[in-house]
């Protein structure tokens, strides 16, 4: 038997309740013990291209409208709320008028003598709890003992029209006990008499901290004796919301054969529909979730959700269809937006122009729930070891509950904010270097097939490309600081996930990341069953290329059904910028089954070789004579024979990957995107008013399967970026409403604030990508805020440590300046920069590192290339197993604790298990 | 969001639709009226204040006369920036109001007499519900001003519509009528300070046009908008100022006016005849900016905070003063 208490010995046959990792504030283990170092594969990618052989030319690569697009644009596309079934009741939900307090009573009746009103459910309609990570399930359809934020659900009632439900909501009447709110983040990391929420033997102390991480990697006492540079900034990034156009609405069913069907616009059905099962007490075969069209989701429709509980549990009181629809108020209570952030951002650099170390202590504020934050306290650091080799990796993090609503997934998850602290510190870097900061990054950047500091596989790397082309493209070199005062150019990089390598409901060796099943009958047409989530993204459209451009067939001859997962196989959803790489992986090897099918039948038919037929447009024939072949239904029709429609099943796994410490899943990926945009940018000195007039962005996506769609997620990426620097916060007000829960005053920038943006696509091929292909979807948001922030410092010699960057915080540091240089605003001069000698040395390792890359791109087999080379260590060896100075800890030492840092005074607590708190 | 049930009334005339206001009001029935919709009905799906009759002007074509001198309540928005014969600053000023779309629906009364807006008041039923109300919109509870609290004897919510200060400084004369009959006044003297009463209407009373001296075309000037997005967002503050050209290249006379800072609009007129006296071009303009600047008190209820939207004033005052230099 195992000592390992953790690892599952088989497991129970009732789905919906398969066993997962304990709750606890990050896996049971308190230590970094390592793990079987003989388990991990080896640390680089190879350079072999999979699916070189099954292009056919008819699909992949070429500007292709999105398969669902006509359906949209005419008004067929049913989303959340376009669904209507006979006799349903509306729903509407009773929140909490208070930050923070117990329910002592709910009383109904009135509700329920209305007439119309046809049911009531509480919370004690449903007790089980759920969350969308299995470690952190601290959230229930309706409230159990307490409400924790201003619009957290406490009753729903189900009613024949949206008057009646609304004005039985009115009738409910809640008897509260008003609890002491929690709404400044940093008082979250100290003791509290009345936790947000209580963890048991796992909470920390008796604090509100929800997670913490401890991180150190490489040389991290001598970071700060090895630097001539440092730039030091103490960041505040306001909380921002998804702002996608459909509210949430969702239509439950429990229909007359006893299941469940969930209509929901969900970016993730498969988490619903486990976590209804556990809610419902239902076993999950039991559960159809029904994926409607989905009106936006960027990250903020992944979670499962309370209101979908509601809606089931109301429709299995009821025997009938309930229907939920949101105010825009009420998205924002559910949420879920990027963290409000006060991250700390120390960068290092050392006479050669080297990274010599990276600070970074972030406290971010999860509002009152956990939802995906156990990951993004995680991301908020690793994700920024890469596309540069450093020389040390200080990381603390630390998320705390506050009455708030909970913060969670959004667009660039966890990595955009301290991307944003780090791309402006690498400016402020250069800036005292007396170098260009394009010249200094170029010289900074890892290999293709390397491997970070914290042990990431990063297979590909489009950075280089990205950084010429945009520095080519926006005239960098006749504009950065050489315009004129008030007017600015700058640039910043990004690093993403290419999907995640350890998704979150995944047990090895059990199930694939994503699975495709085709199935084409005797008229041709392939139909692809996929639980890929198409959330306006084009999900559905490049599984369609994928498999048209293997079998040789025109688009239309494809047709997705992504929507049920009655016939779906499961996947894993719409999230961590997984979806092309992984399942048009996986609909690429089920349709490699089908092509071998016809390939067998042609051969047969023709007596020609099997390894000498190609597919092409609706024909198979021998390659070296052409007219030799049979067309694409004779070979079918020849395949049925005595079996009828053929069938086949797809599947993708990623490849072992990363170190052994404690949180080395967090940000491993098989594949990495990168891009540099630059923003050029004019500010009116005397108002604070910030335009950005045009934006060039180059995006490294492996390879475009569907140009079209990578431009306008560059774009769409932009403005979403555009909104968080420049305009939209979710504000908080003196007692701690939030006072802008709508469109109004959620400023999302408008086609007038939009800049000309040119997208740039970089094609790096990567060896395990979709035809060479990685993601799109996130990655293209993070260079914008920092390319903003450092084109307003080219412009106004102002270096903004605030998002969003409203005129009036800009105003207010325009005035500081002014103070300090004894002039008016017209009056002071932007930055300049002269050369220093390290600028040559920079330029020439820059070169020499581009043919280093372009080697390694297209070697076979290249060498290992371990993050420390550039600091003279052996590449082939992790730096660390060179020299003890290069330390890998992920717990702090009494050291540390002695003058912790924001995030990192966490640390000062003892989980309850361990003999903390009471 | 629902708005709560009321009785839709909708007069084909003037004289129906005084008639139709002085038989509610005798019966003692509250009502509201409405003209482009864009500013009440927002207002009542949120529940704020909403009556059980509505009266629509739509129907009532008097209103909508348009000339140089003569501007009627129920002209569009849009009608406005788009006509040629109008002040052009006025033209320039209505297509600055909100959007388009918008602007096709909002009229020029309803602009004039749009609702003061405060972020502690323009939110829904269970959003003030959970902020135990405010003065404003107290629902019966007595409550309290969230702006500045414990002083409760007037509401400091905020008037951020755009024509008043163009109008005020191009002199424009307001013309009411009501079941008892019509009267006039500048429009300087419409509005009364209090983020509720707001201006002089009484019970019953409707803005039926507004009629301009002949000089109007004698008057020069510019207006300066202070918001976040340059399309629907309402005035964080607003900046008028008018001027007849005079003799060597000084003003003859001269009018400021501002918006989005206050309860009502302000018209500054000692402020514009302080220096007009003793014209001496950029230095007057800087004495006059600095002296709005002090003129005004703006409150935490807006997006921008006060102290920024107070220091703005004096930018946009001076930017649109500087055709004053090019006299």
């Amino acid at each position: 038997m195992s000592e390992d208490k953790d690892r599952v010995e088989g497991y129970r046959q009732q789905s919906g309740k398969l066993p997962f990792p304990r709750p606890g504030s990050g896996g049971s283990r308190g230590t970094s013990d390592l793990r079987d170092e003989e388990a991990i594969a080896g640390i680089k990618g190879t350079n072999e291209h999979k699916h070189d052989d099954l292009v056919t030319g008819s699909a992949v690569g070429r500007p292709t409208a999105l398969v669902d697009g006509r359906w949209k644009v005419t008004g067929q596309a049913h989303y959340g709320d376009d669904v209507r079934l006979p006799g349903e009741l509306i729903g509407r939900i009773v929140r909490s008028k208070h930050h923070y307090a117990r329910v002592l009573s709910i009383d109904v009746s009135a509700a329920l003598e209305l007439p119309g009103v046809v049911a009531v459910a509480t919370g004690r309609d449903a007790s089980g709890s759920f969350g969308v990570l299995p470690v952190t399930k601290d959230e229930h359809a309706m409230a159990q003992e307490k409400v924790r934020h201003v619009g957290d659900l406490v009753a729903c009632v189900a009613a024949v029209d949206e008057s009646t439900a609304r004005e039985a909501v009115r009738l409910i009447e809640v008897e509260y006990e008003e609890l002491e709110a929690l709404h400044d983040m940093r008082e979250g990391l100290e003791d509290s008499d009345e936790p947000i929420h209580d963890r048991g033997q796992y909470h920390i102390g008796s604090s509100n901290v929800q997670k913490r991480v401890f991180q150190e990697f490489g040389d991290i006492d001598g970071m700060a004796d090895n630097a001539v540079a440092s730039h030091s900034s103490s960041w505040k990034f306001a909380g921002a919301n998804h702002g996608f156009t459909e509210p949430h609405a969702v239509v439950a069913n429990w229909d007359p054969s006893g299941r469940l069907t969930l209509y929901t616009p969900q970016q993730v059905p498969h988490y619903v529909h486990r976590a209804l099962a556990d809610v419902l007490d239902v076993p999950m075969h039991q559960i159809n979730v029904h994926r409607t069209f989905v009106g936006g989701g960027f990250g903020g429709k992944s979670d499962p959700f309370p209101h979908e509980m509601c809606a089931a549990i109301l429709s299995r009181k009821t025997g009938r269809p309930v229907r939920i629809n949101f105010d825009r108020e009420e998205v924002f209570w559910v949420n879920r937006g990027r963290h409000p952030s006060r991250i700390d951002m120390n960068l290092h650099a050392d006479s050669d122009g080297r990274l010599c170390g990276i600070e970074t202590d972030a406290l971010i504020d999860g509002g009152a729930f956990a939802s995906f934050g156990h990951v993004t306290t995680y991301y908020n650091g690793v994700l920024h070891t890469a596309p540069y080799e450093i020389g040390a990796f200080h990381y603390t993090g630390a998320r705390v509950w506050t009455n708030k609503p909970a913060s969670g997934a959004m667009r660039g998850h966890g990595a955009v904010n301290s991307r944003c602290a780090f791309e402006v510190g690498m400016d402020g870097v250069a800036e005292q270097l007396r170098v260009d900061p394009i010249t200094l990054r170029l010289a900074n950047l890892l290999p293709p097939n390397s491997a970070t500091i914290t042990g990431f596989r990063v297979t590909s790397i489009g950075m280089r490309e990205c950084l010429e082309r945009v520095r080519e493209a926006s005239g960098w070199k006749e504009k950065f600081r050489k315009l004129p005062h008030g007017h600015g150019i700058g640039v910043g990089c990004g690093f993403f996930i290419s999907g995640s390598g350890l998704p979150i409901h995944w047990e090895p060796n059990k199930f694939p990341h994503a699975t495709v099943h085709l199935k084409v009958d005797m008229d041709g047409g392939v139909t692809v069953h996929t639980g890929a989530a198409e959330i306006g993204q084009g999900s559905d459209t490049v599984i369609a290329q994928s498999v048209a451009e293997v079998l040789g067939l025109p688009l239309d001859m494809i047709r997705i059904r992504s929507r049920e997962t009655d016939t779906a196989p499961v996947d894993l959803g719409s999230y961590s910028s997984r979806v092309t790489f992984m399942n048009a992986n996986a609909a690429i090897s089920a349709a490699m089954e089908i092509r071998q099918e016809l390939l067998e039948a042609a051969a047969g038919m023709t007596e020609a070789p099997i390894d000498r037929m190609v597919i092409g447009d609706r024909r198979i024939y021998m390659r070296d004579d052409p007219k030799i072949g049979v067309s694409y239904l004779e070979a079918l029709h020849k395949a049925q024979e005595n079996k009828g429609a053929l069938v086949s099943s797809g599947a993708y796994r990623t490849p072992p990957m990363g170190r052994v410490h404690k949180g080395a899943g967090a940000g491993i990926a098989p594949a990495y995107s990168f891009s540099a945009y630059v923003a050029e940018v004019k500010v009116d000195v005397e108002t604070g008013q910030t335009k950005v007039l045009k934006v060039w962005a180059a995006h490294d996506c492996g390879k475009a399967l569907n140009p079209l769609s990578v431009k306008g997620q560059i774009i769409g990426s932009c403005h979403m970026g555009l909104g968080q620097v420049l305009s939209e916060e979710m504000k908080y007000g003196r007692s701690g409403h939030l006072i802008n829960p709508d469109l109004l005053d959620y400023k999302i920038p408008t086609v007038h604030e939009m800049p000309e943006v040119v997208p740039i696509i970089v094609e790096s091929n990567d060896s395990e990508g979709p035809f060479g292909a990685k993601e799109a979807g996130e990655g293209p948001l993070l260079p914008i805020l920092p390319a903003v922030c450092n084109a307003v410092y080219d412009a106004i010699g102002v270096r903004t440590s605030e998002l969003p960057i409203t005129p009036d915080r800009v105003h207010r540091m325009i005035e500081d300046r002014c103070k300090q240089e004894g002039m008016g605003p017209l009056d002071l001069v932007s930055p300049v920069l002269q050369h220093s000698e390290l600028q040559a040395t920079l330029e020439a390792r820059a070169s020499e590192h581009a043919e280093r890359d372009s080697r390694r791109a297209s070697d076979p087999d290249p060498p290992d290339y371990n993050n420390g080379a550039l600091f003279g260590f052996d590449p082939e060896i992790p730096a660390d197993e060179q020299d003890e100075r290069w330390v890998v800890s992920v717990t702090p030492d009494s050291g540390y604790m002695e003058s912790p840092r924001l995030a990192g005074s966490a640390w000062k607590h003892t989980e309850r298990r361990h003999g903390g708190g009471s | 969001m629902r708005m709560p049930p009321f009785t839709l009334h909708t007069p084909g005339s003037l004289d129906e639709a005084l008639s139709l206001a002085g038989d509610l009001q005798s019966s003692g029935q509250e009502f509201d009226w409405v003209a482009g919709g864009t500013d009440l009905l927002p207002n009542y799906k949120w529940h704020l204040n909403a009556k059980s009759h509505v009266i629509s002007l739509a129907g009532v074509s008097e209103l909508t006369e348009l000339s140089r001198t003569h501007i009627g309540a129920m002209v569009r928005l849009q009608d406005l920036a788009d006509s040629n014969d109008v002040h052009p600053l006025l033209a320039k000023v209505s297509s600055m109001v909100a959007s388009v779309m918008i602007r096709r629906s909002g009229t020029v009364g309803g602009n004039i007499c749009l609702d003061t807006r405060c972020f502690w008041f323009n939110q829904s039923e269970e959003w003030r519900e959970s902020i135990e109300w405010c003065y404003k919109c107290d629902c019966g509870t007595g409550a309290d001003c969230r702006v500045i609290p414990n002083q409760n004897t007037q509401c400091v919510a905020t008037y951020q519509a755009d024509l008043a200060p163009v109008l005020m400084c191009l002199g424009a004369t307001i013309h009411l009528a009501g079941p008892e009959g019509g009267r006039s006044m500048p429009l300087t003297e419409f509005f009364e300070l209090d983020g509720i009463t707001r201006n002089v209407l009484a019970a019953g009373e409707l803005v039926t046009h507004l009629t301009f001296p002949s000089d109007i075309l004698d008057w020069q000037g510019d207006y300066q908008k202070l918001r976040q997005r340059e399309s629907w967002d309402f005035p964080e503050a607003g900046v008028a100022v008018l001027w007849k050209p005079g003799p060597n290249g000084s003003p003859s006379d001269l009018r400021v006016a501002t918006t989005g800072l206050e309860s009502i609009p302000g018209f500054h007129s000692p402020e514009a005849d302080g220096v007009l006296a003793s014209w001496e071009g950029e230095s007057s303009i800087d004495e006059l900016a600095e002296a709005v600047r002090k003129a005004v008190r703006p409150v935490l209820n807006t997006w921008y905070p006060p102290s920024y939207r107070r220091k703005m004033v004096k930018v946009l005052t001076k930017r649109a003063s500087s055709g004053l230099l090019e006299v």
